[in-house]
């Protein structure tokens, strides 16, 4: 079992340290270096919608958070793209706390439509506070870092290969702390709150604090993903806010199997991709787009990772290893 | 600054009426059907462009093209919730948020193939020319929607407390399995009542397009304000739809004295404050 | 045998495929140049427009013999004026298609984010649209505009709007960089000249319903309303301006000279002044025979982002020309080096990028079409 482990782990390695080699440094890259931040962005949102049971609706409230902050630390201050993960993340799991604590005795329905007015808020304010956000003219020059090692020489991070490489260090250093949030009693809370409210109570998880947990983890990874944009694309505006993006974070999460973690990593890389390949559809782009969600939606409730597991039970005899979806 | 007032007070009537008509539809789908309809705004949009293609491209009249373009979203309505809509029944609210976005994106972009980006005024024979009623300045396009709402209201009213099948409504949303055992078609009542609401949306569209225009991007803003209004107002109450719409257009218009730029956070920042201190909204269900 | 046979046939393959190699690559002596333009979005009309005005340009530049002996190609991909979509488009520009330029990205926002791929890959990135004054203050070399700004158009316009008689003036204008930037540069020359403004009201793009934001300006009694909006809010801002009995005269940059924003108005729009970098109306040569040409082949008079697209192809082919090479630094300087003469007047680049020299116009409808009522020219930054 071990070896197998290992060498699953050395395979990841080797695809993921030849991957920017097979690509070059061109546009294939920069979508897998955008999925790789999504996908970071989406494991930390399945704690709050998959385990948490908690959905959120202004998810791209914490990327925006997230995305400023780093920004105004690097141009204001000249923190590198490190200070700036930390601070952004920091910054939006704060906001998610401030918000959750006012606002999660409610849940259900209502929780939903606060996540949308805070995003909606969120980005008000980033669009008309022109004297620290600049307004809809954005800010602009956000490099990535430049890092000396003595004997060794510079790495600029501005080489997409550098900066996947980093990406993809983060991503999985944050995907498997998300994993073992999930699979750790922290996480079995959680999942009591989304299963059975009561239930939980009863057995002494106190049901709001641990909602309030699930949703500034979620936003806390949100706030890398920001971060980690805002160096990459060096440009950040008001868009980011935009309740699109929380579309696409939503549809990465239960698309790809929500509750499992694996899951919405497949589905950040699968709904990166798409939009991108569907551009040869020219103006029906979006229509298919739509008509896809509401497919997989509808016949796919539990996701591609659901279904790919059930291929892989189909085609062995043997009930398959612990690492199922619960039927949420 | 005070002479403004009534004109102030009256810009903020026609906005809310119109959020209230949407709204409404909302209030049932969501309230009612717990179905959380992120397409909402798409048949508002639909109202309208329907309504110009029908008096543009068919040369229908205008008053004619309305109820035709609502009757046809109607329509639209119930087949969407025999289709799509009956499947998402007792499914966890993020199904049907999902489903409802895929359908919102589908919606407004085959829209924007179909008809173009370009805005789009419905012609109409009410004119647009400004009408003077004391201190108010108003036209007849706005007078005209702020009537066929109040009697559109005044006819749902009607219908859900003095009709058999309205009765049946209210009966199967308040105790879904007594109704069922009483002998009422479940489904035939849930997608009457989608479609009843797909309608009045619509309706919202082609009063408001024919004031102002129409677009295929319109949808967004729709969807957003139905739901703060349905929320503020209290889920599945009508009553609470009319008077939480009417309280946001106000808010909104009074609003604009204080801040042009932050007008549209008032909404958000509204019903935030009214889930932290009366979740369930300003009124009971229906 | 069959083995000898075999291996002459591949060899002659072998042969027949590298002699195609090579010769193709004599016959591709394609220009490919990127057009990052907003074909889907809200505001996928003015783009479509801005792209018509492209193809007009690029089939004007390969009738009159291509550059450097080979055909002038524009690839399109969409930006939809949206940042990351637009850096996206311009990735798999420069990347993929190896395009030697990009033209785009119409919205200054994703302009601004186009900008730094462009000087990440060292590759000239030339906007006609874009008018956010911060583009040439980012010491960006391999950035230009081949349009104006809202601080230089309100130079050139505030001390003639003031001697019209403008007394009192108030702003509405949509909740953007331009439209912020529009109330801001007018308000300061106009105030220079010695003129009042009473009240800036900014609405989102999204309202439709303009009587709140208009009430307030009627309680101030101004003279002038300046706005800024595209066609679609152009029309919004005139009607209901009159339908709150609001009777000052109205000027605008933005579509309130357009023939869609004619049609949608109707008669409100008669005394309406644009101020503009561009009108179908302009009276010279050139533009006739442009205006001409741009009608017959898309059944509409042309925009200013057909203007603008046209110019932007035009100045690049100029400069490539000029450069004779590719090579993206000798096209850079070449294009420092611009002295165009296109619909409007000359246009000339300032060290920073920013075009200048050329023309603007205060153009009033009147029964029957435009009539110019002024013309500024922009200074030099």
């Amino acid at each position: 079992m071990l070896a197998q482990r290992i060498a699953l782990w050395a395979a990841g390695a080797a695809v993921i340290i030849a991957l920017p080699l097979v690509l070059g440094e061109g546009y294939h890259l920069h979508l897998v270096i955008m999925a790789t931040i999504f996908a970071i962005m989406a494991a930390g949102l399945d704690i709050t919608v998959g385990f948490g049971g908690l959905l959120s609706l202004g998810h791209a409230a914490f990327f925006g958070i997230g995305a400023y902050t780093s920004a105004l630390l690097y141009l204001h201050f000249g923190v590198p793209m490190w200070g700036g993960l930390f601070g952004g993340a920091a910054m939006a799991a704060l906001a998610a706390f401030l918000l959750g604590t006012l606002i999660l005795k409610i849940r259900g329905h209502r929780f939903v439509i606060t996540t949308v007015a805070f995003a909606e808020i969120a980005r008000l304010v980033a669009y008309n506070w022109t004297d620290l956000t600049r307004g809809q003219r954005g800010l602009p020059g956000i490099l990535p870092p430049v890092v000396h090692i003595p004997g060794l020489g510079t790495i600029d991070f501005v080489s997409k290969t550098a900066f996947f490489y980093v990406t993809a260090v983060i991503a999985v250093i944050s995907i498997g702390v998300a994993w073992r949030i999930a699979h750790s009693p922290m996480g079995r809370g959680f999942v009591a709150l989304r299963e059975n409210e009561n239930l939980a109570e009863s057995v002494g998880i106190d049901a709001r604090w641990y909602a309030i947990l699930a949703f500034t983890i979620g936003a806390f990874f949100g706030g890398i993903g920001g971060s980690l944009y805002a160096h990459y694309v060096s440009f950040v505006g008001p868009d980011l806010f935009y309740f699109s993006y929380t579309t696409i974070f939503l549809v990465m999460v239960v698309t790809g199997g929500k509750g499992t973690i694996v899951g919405p990593v497949i589905g950040a890389f699968a709904f990166t991709l798409l939009p991108e390949y569907l551009r040869v559809a020219n103006e029906f782009r979006l229509v298919f787009f739509g008509a896809i969600l509401v497919v997989v939606m509808l016949f796919f409730p539990n996701g591609l990772y659901e279904l790919w597991l059930r291929v892989k039970r189909r085609s062995r005899p043997r009930p398959s290893s612990a690492a199922e979806p619960t039927d949420a | 600054m005070l002479e403004a007032l009534p004109q102030i007070f009256f810009n903020g009537v026609l906005v809310g009426a119109s959020y209230a008509l949407i709204a409404m539809g909302l209030t049932v789908i969501f309230g009612l059907m717990n179905i959380a309809n992120f397409a909402h705004g798409q048949f508002y949009m639909m109202g309208g462009f329907l309504a110009f293609y029908l008096t543009t491209e068919l040369s229908l009249n205008f008053f004619l093209a309305l109820p035709a373009a609502v009757a046809i979203v109607v329509a639209f309505g119930i087949l969407l919730d025999r289709t799509v809509f009956k499947r998402l029944r007792g499914k966890p609210l993020i199904s049907s948020v999902l489903v409802t976005i895929g359908l919102a994106i589908l919606l407004e972009n085959l829209a924007l193939v179909l008809w173009g980006p370009r805005p789009a005024a419905i012609p109409n024979p009410l004119s647009p020319d400004p009408v003077q009623i004391g201190p108010i300045f108003t036209t007849e396009p706005r007078l005209f929607a702020v009537g066929v709402t109040v009697v559109v209201i005044a006819l749902v009213h009607t219908l859900l407390h003095h009709t058999r099948t309205g009765k049946a409504m209210r009966a199967t949303f308040q105790q879904q399995e007594a109704a069922a055992l009483s002998g009422i078609n479940i489904d035939r009542l849930y997608s009457l009542a989608f479609g009843v609401g797909a309608g009045l949306a619509a309706l919202g569209g082609v009063l408001l397009g024919a004031i102002f225009y129409v677009n295929p991007s319109m949808g967004g803003v729709a969807t957003l304000k139905a739901f703060i209004v349905t929320i503020l107002g209290g889920m599945g109450s009508f009553v609470g739809a009319i008077v939480g719409g009417l309280l946001l257009g106000l808010a909104e218009s009074f609003g604009t004295l204080w801040s042009s730029a932050y007008k549209d956070a008032i909404g958000f920042v509204l019903v935030i404050l009214i889930l932290l201190y009366r979740p369930d909204g300003l009124f009971r269900k229906v | 045998m069959i083995h000898k046979f075999q291996e002459r046939i591949s060899g002659a393959a072998l042969a027949a495929v590298f002699g195609v190699a090579m010769s193709s690559g004599a016959l591709a002596a394609d220009i490919v140049v990127g057009g990052i333009y907003p074909l889907t979005g809200p505001v996928a009309y003015d783009g479509a427009t801005k792209h018509n005005g492209a193809k007009l340009a690029v089939e004007e530049v390969n009738a009159s013999g291509g550059v450097l002996g080979g055909k002038f190609v524009l690839k399109v991909e969409d930006g939809a004026c949206n940042p990351a979509q637009s850096v996206s488009a311009a990735e798999k520009l420069i990347t993929q298609t190896k395009v030697v330029a990009i033209l785009g990205a119409f919205c200054s926002s994703s302009s601004g984010a186009v900008m730094e791929v462009a000087k990440k890959y060292k590759i000239p990135h030339m906007t006609g649209v874009s008018t956010s004054q911060d583009l040439t203050r980012q010491g960006n070399p391999w950035f230009f505009r081949a349009t104006g700004t809202s601080a230089l158009l309100g130079q050139a316009f505030g001390p003639t709007i003031v001697k019209a008689g403008a007394k009192r003036v108030a702003f509405l204008v949509v909740n953007d960089d331009w439209g912020r930037a529009v109330a801001s540069s007018y308000a300061k020359s106009i105030k220079a000249a010695g003129a009042k403004v009473v009240a800036t009201e900014i609405f989102s793009r999204d309202d439709t319903d303009l009587f709140p934001y208009i009430t307030k300006i009627k309680t101030r009694n101004p003279d002038v309303v300046i706005s800024a909006s595209n066609t679609q809010l152009a029309a919004n801002v005139t009607k209901q301006l009159r339908q709150l009995g609001v009777k000052s005269t109205l000027m605008g940059e933005g579509a309130f000279t357009s023939e869609a924003y004619r049609k949608l108005v109707g008669k409100l729009a008669l005394g309406v002044v644009g101020l503009v970098e561009y009108i179908p109306s302009i009276d010279s040569a050139k533009n006739k025979a442009f205006v001409k040409k741009y009608k017959s082949r898309f059944k509409e008079e042309p925009s200013k982002f057909s203007a603008a697209g046209y110019h932007a192809v035009h100045i690049l082919a100029a400069a490539i020309k000029r450069a004779g090479s590719t090579n993206s630094e000798k096209l850079r300087q070449a294009l420092l080096r611009t002295d165009y003469a296109g619909l409007t007047g000359n246009f000339k680049f300032a060290a920073n990028g920013q075009a200048y020299n050329f023309n603007v116009f205060m153009a009033k409808n009147v029964a029957g079409g435009l009539q110019v009522v002024g013309v500024g020219t922009i200074p030099k930054p």
